[in-house]
């Protein structure tokens, strides 16, 4: 039975490490989209992109 | 990031999505894929991403998590508990209960979605970085369960077999699967343009996948260890009864609903991933933009040339 017990423990705790560290990745990867879309429409961010105008009207 | 910015970005962008066929499969499983207008849409990338993800998609995601949860605890409960321990195999046929589904979603579903996918990047009318990523996502899920299918045969073959490891023809081949998509995953991580690297990584997966035929019949073709099909054997007829087979079929969907949820959640990953390097250059110009704005709306003695 120790090895029944050995094969659902290393399954189940590989399967679970891996599903929470996919879950940490997803919420660090969000929270700098998040970052980068508050600073790209921050008060004093112009344009997000594009050439810049050279003093043009 | 709100419910209403989707709902906003999914109506702007609906007309142009509408004629990609990838747009509507991302669509389906959570992405949030943004088509481009018609005219801008550059002809190897088809779709651009949208950090932004639909509270349906998310709320499909969260009842596929809590479904494989379910799922799972209830094939353990079933194959430890529950089930009567098998005549010949003792206790040890409780292994059997999910070892065969982590294969099933390793070999089968995880690195063959990945070939389709591949394939359908590489073919010039259903080219979309949708499927490059979705083949990159499957991937990187079937080598975990690739890993749990080797390390719970192999612990199943050593109060079996008598030793850890055989150079049987299914361990190897299935070895040397694992083995390719390492470099797969790896080949990925070599600094180049989406396209290239999407080109280059559907090449090596479809390469990788030729060993999947392989795996499948290595036991008709070669003189093996490993035990032949059990369910879907040549004559179609089960070798597994009674709650001992029902409960392995429970480890099939719970499994697959495991590597359905971790697809999911790696796909968004990825469409995170994409945007945040696609938008890098964009967003450090527009931080320069700003900061250059705030220093000419300061006092007149701190321009430049004011004395």
């Amino acid at each position: 039975m120790r090895y029944v017990t050995a094969g659902y423990t290393v399954v189940l705790v590989v399967l679970a490490l891996y599903a929470v560290q996919l879950v940490w990745r997803r919420r660090r990867l969000a929270r700098a989209v998040d970052r980068a879309m508050a600073r790209s429409t921050g008060p004093l961010a112009g344009p997000p992109a594009g050439p810049a105008t050279g003093g043009a009207p | 990031m709100t419910d209403d910015s989707t709902t906003a970005t999914a109506t702007a962008t609906a007309a142009g999505a509408a004629d990609d066929p990838s747009t509507a499969i991302a669509g389906t499983i959570g992405s949030g894929l943004v088509a481009h207008p018609p005219t801008a849409v550059a002809p190897n990338t088809g779709v651009t991403v949208s950090p932004v993800q639909s509270p349906r998609s998310r709320m499909i995601e969260r009842a596929i998590g809590a479904l494989a949860l379910v799922g799972t605890v209830a094939t353990v409960w079933l194959g430890i508990w529950v089930t009567p321990p098998d005549k010949t195999q003792g206790d040890l046929v409780r292994l059997v209960y999910i070892h065969p589904g982590v294969a099933w979603v390793a070999l089968y579903l995880a690195f063959g979605l990945a070939a389709v996918s591949s394939l359908l990047y590489l073919w010039p009318r259903t080219r979309s970085l949708f499927w490059d990523r979705l083949a990159a996502a499957s991937v990187e899920v079937g080598v975990v369960f690739n890993v749990c299918t080797l390390v719970s045969g192999s612990i199943w073959g050593k109060p079996t077999w008598g030793v850890w490891w055989a150079w049987d023809a299914r361990l190897t081949s299935t070895a040397v699967l694992l083995v390719l998509f390492l470099g797969y995953l790896a080949l990925r991580r070599v600094p180049a343009e989406p396209e290239v690297r999407a080109r280059r990584s559907a090449f090596v997966a479809l390469f990788a996948a030729v060993d999947i035929p392989i795996i499948h019949f290595s036991v008709n073709w070669w003189n093996t260890l490993h035990q032949g099909a059990t369910v879907l054997n040549a004559n179609l007829s089960p070798q597994i009864h009674g709650s001992m087979a029902w409960t392995l079929l429970l480890g099939f969907v719970a499994l697959t609903l495991v590597f359905v949820w971790m697809l999911l959640v790696r796909y968004r990953i990825g469409v995170l991933e994409d945007w945040l390097g696609a938008n890098e250059l964009d967003l450090a110009l527009a931080e320069r933009h700003s900061e250059g704005s705030g220093r000419l709306d300061g006092p007149v003695a701190d321009r430049p040339g004011a004395a």
